[in-house]
């Protein structure tokens, strides 16, 4: 006969780890995604994996790299499965049509857009500096590449969003 | 305007739907349990692996047996083949001698 779920107290122990970074998680695969549906179904399967190797998690710490480094890799799997997002020059995305200062809702939707025409490791590079605020260290641990290939592609990713949004807003702006 | 600041505020952190934490225990309940929840298995693959591995060794044991005795048989049929070779001339020069004398 199968066991079900663990003890009530395992269960709350559990449920506290999921409200504790199911923003991290969710964020991470929508920001890479850009799809709120698949962005959650993902999340949950994160979760559903962290129920199943928790036993092998020796601290907190751990569980949030675990969840940083299985979320960023199932999603970078996601894409190349699906190939639900083809990769796009950033030169043949539009520009935003209206000015906008900062701290504007608009800009923000636009750098979003552009974030998600990166190349893929390059995307998931920018989401973890800016959304997690990791040192391209950590980032190399999560995405198990080097830490010079990060900090290359941090580069490249920075200088290909700071020109596209300087032909929006003039070279004073950024 | 700072890129990066920008990039922060954009791309911070966001909630899921409200149910979300619910979905998920939910989904959790319906799946079966994870291996640490049940030890017997590990006991019955360790079980498992012990038997193979003693069958194996009487097995090896067995066919060493097997090889060992097909080479003494072998070693006994070249030394009888030997033998009977030495025996014969033995015969024959007593033979010879006889004659002569």
């Amino acid at each position: 006969m199968p066991q079900r779920a663990p003890s009530a107290a395992g269960a709350l122990d559990f449920a506290g780890l999921v409200r504790q970074h199911q923003a991290m998680v969710f964020s991470v695969a929508w920001h890479f995604l850009r799809d709120h549906a698949l962005a959650e179904e993902l999340a949950q399967e994160v979760f559903l994996s962290l129920h199943q190797h928790l036993a092998t998690l020796e601290s907190p710490e751990h569980v949030q790299f675990w969840l940083r480094k299985v979320t960023a890799n199932r999603a970078l799997d996601v894409v190349r499965r699906q190939q639900r997002r083809p990769m796009v020059s950033l030169e043949v995305v539009p520009e935003p049509v209206a000015a906008t200062s900062a701290g504007d809702p608009m800009l923000g939707e636009t750098l979003r857009k552009l974030v998600a025409t990166l190349p893929e490791k390059a995307r998931m590079v920018v989401i973890l500096r800016y959304q997690e605020d990791l040192d391209p260290t950590e980032i190399a641990e999560v995405l198990s590449i080097p830490v010079g290939t990060v900090k290359s592609q941090l580069q490249r990713a920075l200088a290909l969003l700071r020109a596209k949004m300087s032909r929006s807003h003039g070279e004073k702006a950024i | 305007m700072n890129l990066e600041d920008e990039l922060r505020s954009a791309l911070r952190r966001r909630e899921p739907s409200p149910d979300f934490t619910d979905r998920v225990l939910a989904r959790v309940s319906a799946a079966p349990a994870p291996h640490a929840a049940r030890p017997w298995v590990r006991w019955v693959a360790a079980l498992a692996a012990s038997v193979l591995l003693a069958a194996g060794a009487v097995e090896y044991r067995h066919y060493q047996g097997e090889r060992a005795k097909s080479q003494v048989l072998l070693a006994v049929r070249i030394a009888g083949g030997t033998l009977h070779k030495a025996q014969r001339k033995v015969q024959m020069l007593h033979t010879a001698h006889r004659s002569v004398s």
